[in-house]
């Protein structure tokens, strides 16, 4: 072996390593992201139940402003950071152990952001329903391949080996490509329709107040 | 194998490879801040909405004021991020977004906009950056997906052959080159508009402090 051999394996295993540590990093903060996310969402009540206390206007809108705003970039970060689940190479590679849905459960939370952008989930309760809706349905979506499948794969014997086996990524790439192509296409559709919403108001708030409160 | 030559490999190694990681991150970042960028753009009417229900001056001031610094300082550290599709090297031996640099140059012509005009008053305005951000945006993903990410798909292999950097080098550089004189134009125009527009409040600060002249009694 030569020293450029050697340089070069070593460069490999360090684009390599760093990349799949990356990678590996992502996934691993994802579930916390995704349980941050519905706790915050869920916990509407009583951050509303805590507001109706405050003697102080200041206090009030302070508590609600940075609710919302923690509640919402969180989303928005969750959907940046499953950005991997729209690439190729990425859900059928070997290495990585990925939950076989999580472009959909992305797809999802993109498709609560599209619904805030359009609607009112902060005031309207059939807005609010199909949030809460589209992040159950993504939270299924992450989690039940997640905790079976890449979590599982090496205790489940049987038959449950299997279906953990499917859940899986690295295990299952031709699935795995194929639903990446359907998130991909599912966010390109949503996006789409968020660019033209966006280009048709003008940016403006265009949504006609409700009377409800908050 | 002597140790020294052991030595050396890893010494060389670590260079090139923290230069390769260093670059490899900065490609792998690109896709969140561009997501980040059209996200907070295009939420500007929920940001809105939610403004209106602020019963406080002060609570909806910070509130405004903490999008909009998100929202541009984003775009901003996005378009500087961008910077590597413009160096020739790195586009020849990288796989990178064939248009990757055209994206670019949609992000500074957005940019550009929202210095040259009011975007948050002016519906048209808003209009032109959103989208010079879209067609950015369409440039940087599809090659980057269908590309980049997608090399090991051998039913894509042509896609990756037109809209890989390194697969095409010729017109990756090509493209990168019309890029590049086009943020150089855009940057010239931005550097006059910045001298225009100081030359202009300036003036007007000057001539609030020059005392008025008196003009002499007539007997």
């Amino acid at each position: 072996m030569s020293v450029q051999d050697l340089t070069n394996a070593i460069i490999d295993g360090i684009n390599g390593g760093g990349e799949q540590f990356l990678e590996g990093t992502l996934a691993a903060i994802l579930p916390i992201m995704w349980l941050i996310i519905l706790g915050l969402h869920l916990g509407r009540p009583y951050v509303l139940d805590m507001i109706d206390r405050f003697t102080l206007r200041l206090g009030a809108d302070l508590l609600w402003l940075i609710f919302v705003g923690l509640r919402d970039l969180l989303i928005v970060s969750g959907v940046v950071m499953s950005f991997m689940f729209f690439f190729p190479d990425i859900v059928t590679s070997s290495d990585l152990q990925l939950p076989i849905t999580g472009g959909l459960a992305a797809a999802a939370l993109f498709g609560v952001l599209l619904v805030k952008l359009i609607g009112d989930p902060d005031h309207n309760p059939r807005d609010f329903r199909l949030v809460t809706g589209l992040l159950g349905a993504g939270a299924i979506l992450y989690f039940v391949p997640y905790v079976l499948g890449v979590q599982a794969n090496q205790v489940a014997a049987g038959p449950f080996a299997t279906v953990s086996n499917f859940l899986v990524t690295s295990t299952n790439p031709n699935w795995a490509a194929g639903l990446a192509y359907v998130s991909i296409a599912l966010i390109a559709i949503m996006g789409a329709g968020a660019a033209a919403y966006t280009l048709i108001t003008g940016g403006r708030a265009e949504v006609p107040e409700t009377t409800s409160t908050k | 194998m002597k140790p020294e030559d052991v030595s050396t490999a890893i010494t060389q190694a670590l260079v090139q490879g923290g230069a390769q990681w260093l670059v490899a991150t900065i490609v792998a970042f690109l896709p969140a801040l561009w997501t980040m960028t059209l996200i907070l753009h295009l939420g500007r009417p929920y940001v809105l909405r939610t403004l209106r229900r602020i019963g406080l001056r002060l609570g909806a001031d910070v509130w405004w004021m903490s999008y909009l610094l998100m929202r541009d300082s984003v775009l901003l550290i996005t378009f500087a991020v961008s910077w590597i599709f413009f160096q020739p090297n790195l586009v020849v031996a990288s796989d990178f977004p064939i248009t990757g640099s055209l994206a670019a140059l949609c992000l500074l012509l957005a940019l550009a906009v929202k210095i040259g005009r009011r975007v948050d008053d002016d519906v048209q305005a808003y209009r032109l950056a959103t989208a010079f951000l879209v067609l950015g945006a369409t440039l940087y993903y599809i090659p980057l997906v269908f590309g980049v990410e997608a090399a090991d798909q051998s039913y894509l292999s042509g896609f990756v052959s037109v809209f890989v950097s390194s697969q095409n080098q010729g017109l990756a550089l090509g493209i990168m080159w019309v890029s590049l004189a086009g943020v150089a134009a855009v940057t010239g125009w931005l550097f006059f508009n910045a001298l225009a527009s100081a030359n202009r409040s300036m003036a007007r600060q000057m001539a609030k402090k020059e005392p008025p002249i008196q003009e002499p009694a007539v007997q």
